[in-house]
């Protein structure tokens, strides 16, 4: 063996997809654009001003834990921004600025570093900081009096509030062609449902998220909305309304589809997400909260690792072959 | 090859090569300076061994390291002993290397008397002798188990890793051969009801007929011509219970069997696919033994610092450190890819995407079985996610976003049970 030629020497396989975390991250950015640009046309600057800030410090917070963790730095892997730029489309266009700023410190220190990191979060970390904040926070995260002082083409209210508080007949004058060209008051990227949609399939296509979860998710809230509103039309909207209001879309589309979060056997993923469906207009219709997709991914993130047991039987070796 | 799906919904599937209507003659080297015969025993003292450095050898003289050992290799070439190491394997094996200086002009390998008697009686004893480094690696244990005797022996006529047509070339060209080997191994069964059965892909069923076995057609989606894969097939759905009674013998290696016998001497001409950094493939027939540094060359195939040479095809095999590396029984492909080509793995956790679980051929739970093996929870592993169902096809390392060297992990981990399992039976 006198021959001093270096070769590469590592184990199999040799070959490889290609794929890798930071493309997958950047492809679901890209695929969110078309939404927030939405955003930004029908908000202008303040909400420019808020999404930059969020990813901003999205980026800044990994990189101080990370700093104070003594592990590498992180940030090019394009999850902190990710975090920051979802966290961002849920927000009302003037949120204050310390209220973002303590959003993402939830999403990226306690949604997901303290658990491990990057695959370790038992949730979906923006769920966990937009949680967190309704809850401590609500009337900066109202819609109705974030955006009080925008005037608007179509009706200012809050279409989710005004079905919770005054009925289905509030709601009539809501298309469906209105809500999913984003004719709604809204958070900055959750309004545009035809972006949305677009976004998602683009996804979906590439691989990148799980058909079965959006899907079901969206069949979910379509089954349940049907029953209530068969029940009672005056005053349960339609399913129409709840599939493209609220955060349906990015529920579906770029939250519950999280990967740490959610299972990834086929049954398992049909029952996350159309659990998730029925959970969220269950707490529209008859909970306390005016939107009930946060709550119910919470929920079915916590039921994840349960039901990803259910999963086909391991084929069992013919025989010991070395 | 790699055939992604339009839409992309699907995860892209690996398809195994299939042998042109008309396939190359093999190009043949023949070894320039040295051969590297490996022994499957550790060299541990350097005092009465057989084999001395500066020895003379003949073609086809039998090594053994110690009078009374059992593992042996033969030697295709005559010439001097010029080095005896030893080398240490995959996983930490233990080995004997044994270099050995080729004579000048002396290239036409003499009949082993020794073999060319032992062959007018075809059976078992005769292989167990002479024929376990034979091309295409045949493994005879099996059948000289006395208890719990074979019922089946699988010729794999497929190859069982991507790029590779090595077996497929010789189901193609050399059936009279296979026809022969099926005779011997009737023989060495003795009057034991043994069935023989084939598996090729779907274009050769038709070539591999006239082998007088029944033939069985493979898909061409990987792993489903992996041993394993086919001897689920083959079972049916109660495969359990018909553990052990099966064996597997490549096409390569019946092929040669029957040469040995009817010829009389032993082949130490392995087929190997060759795969350059272009992707073109070529059939290279050499000596078991010959150094990789001589099939480069003969092939024009150039190779600079950070290059990787793999032995075997692209999900299974296994890299080498060295041009002088040797072609072994089992080598059936040799790959050289480019700096460029190689993508390394990372140091990222998993992130629970689920692609690896899609792609598994025997639904191992691969995202929980991952966090075991990170941890070294090894023995959880095995009882709580499927570690043991694992055939090793490298499928889930191959789709993995994080880049995580899973397959390593689940050879590290079965490595390190066999480990403690064989320190415990010591210990009782």
């Amino acid at each position: 063996m006198s021959n001093r030629m270096q070769l590469t020497v590592s184990h199999a396989p040799f070959w490889h997809t290609g794929s890798s975390v930071s493309v997958k991250y950047y492809h679901i950015m890209a695929a969110a654009m078309i939404a927030v640009i939405a955003g930004l046309v029908q908000y202008g600057i303040p909400a420019l001003a808020v999404i930059a800030l969020s990813v901003g410090s999205a980026m800044i917070w990994e990189s101080i834990f990370n700093y104070l963790a003594k592990r590498p730095n992180t940030i090019d892997d394009g999850n902190a921004a990710l975090i920051g730029l979802i966290f961002a489309m849920l927000l009302p266009a003037v949120t204050p600025w310390w209220v973002v700023i303590t959003g993402t410190f939830l999403a990226i220190v306690i949604g997901k570093q303290i658990y491990g990191g990057l695959g370790a979060n038992p949730f979906n970390p923006v769920v966990v900081a937009y949680a967190i904040l309704i809850l401590s926070w609500p009337i900066f995260l109202d819609y109705n009096a974030a955006l009080v002082d925008y005037v608007f083409s179509f009706d200012p209210v809050y279409p989710m509030a005004a079905v919770k508080f005054q009925g289905a007949a509030a709601v009539e004058n809501f298309s469906v062609t209105d809500l999913l060209l984003g004719r709604q008051a809204a958070g900055i990227g959750t309004g545009f449902g035809i972006g949305l949609i677009i976004g998602g399939i683009y996804l979906i296509v590439r691989g990148f998220i799980r058909w079965e979860i959006a899907v079901s998710f969206l069949a979910g809230i379509f089954v349940t909305a049907l029953l209530f509103n068969l029940k009672n039309p005056e005053v349960y909207a339609g399913p129409g309304f709840h599939v493209f209001t609220g955060m349906s879309l990015i529920g579906a589309f770029f939250l519950a589809t999280e990967d740490s979060s959610s299972p990834v056997n086929f049954v398992p993923m049909l029952i996350y997400g159309a659990l998730g469906g029925f959970l969220t207009v269950l707490i529209r219709n008859i909970g306390v909260h005016v939107d009930g997709v946060i709550f119910a991914l919470l929920i079915i993130s916590l039921v994840n690792p349960i039901v990803d047991k259910i999963r086909p039987k391991a084929k069992r070796r013919v025989m010991n072959y070395a | 090859m790699i055939n992604r799906s339009i839409f992309g919904i699907a995860p892209p599937k690996l398809t195994y090569d299939v042998i042109d209507a008309e396939p190359p003659k093999p190009i043949s080297v023949v070894p320039k300076e040295k051969v590297t015969l490996f022994i499957a025993e550790s060299l541990e003292t350097s005092s009465g061994l057989l084999i001395q450095t500066g020895a003379h050898v003949t073609a086809g003289e039998k090594l053994k390291l110690l009078p009374d050992s059992v593992a042996y290799a033969i030697s295709p070439v005559s010439g001097s002993v010029d080095s005896v190491s030893p080398f240490t394997g995959i996983m930490g094996k233990q080995l004997t290397a044994v270099v050995i200086k080729t004579e000048n002009g002396a290239e036409a390998p003499q009949a082993d008397e020794a073999f060319g008697e032992a062959a007018k009686t075809p059976g078992l004893e005769t292989a167990l002798a002479f024929l376990a480094g034979l091309p295409g690696a045949p493994d005879f244990s099996a059948l000289a188990r006395k208890d719990d005797p074979v019922k089946t022996i699988l010729i794999m006529g497929a190859d069982n890793d991507l790029m590779t047509i090595t077996n497929q070339f010789v189901v193609k060209t050399d059936s009279g051969a296979i026809r022969s080997g099926v005779d011997i191994l009737r023989k060495m069964t003795g009057s034991r009801n043994v069935n023989i059965a084939m598996a090729v892909p779907a274009n050769l069923v038709q070539a591999a007929g006239a082998s007088g076995v029944s033939v069985k057609g493979v898909s061409n989606l990987y792993p489903q011509a992996h041993p394993e894969m086919v001897a689920f097939d083959f079972m049916g759905k109660d495969a359990a219970g018909s553990k052990d009674d099966m064996t597997f013998f490549s096409a390569e290696a019946v092929s040669k069997i029957g040469r040995a016998f009817t010829e009389g001497k032993i082949p130490f001409e392995k087929i190997i696919t060759f795969v350059g950094k272009d992707g073109a493939k070529k059939i290279v027939s050499a000596p078991v033994g010959t150094h990789v540094r001589d099939i480069l060359e003969k092939v024009g195939a150039s190779v600079k610092d950070g290059d990787r040479i793999v032995f075997g095809g692209p999900m299974t095999g296994v890299s080498v450190y060295s041009i002088d590396h040797p072609v072994e029984p089992d080598t059936d492909a040799i790959i050289v890819q480019d700096k460029n080509q190689i993508i390394a793995s990372e140091d990222l956790a998993c992130i629970n995407c689920g692609q690896c679980v899609r792609v598994c051929p025997t639904h191992v739970p691969v995202n929980e079985l991952i966090r075991y093996l990170d941890a070294g929870e090894y023995e959880q592993a095995a009882e709580r996610a499927e570690l043991d169902a694992c055939i090793e096809c490298g499928y889930c390392t191959y789709v993995c976003e994080s880049r995580i060297p899973i397959f390593q992990h689940i050879r590290l981990a079965k490595h390190a049970l066999e480990r403690m399992k064989a320190a415990e039976e010591n210990n009782v």
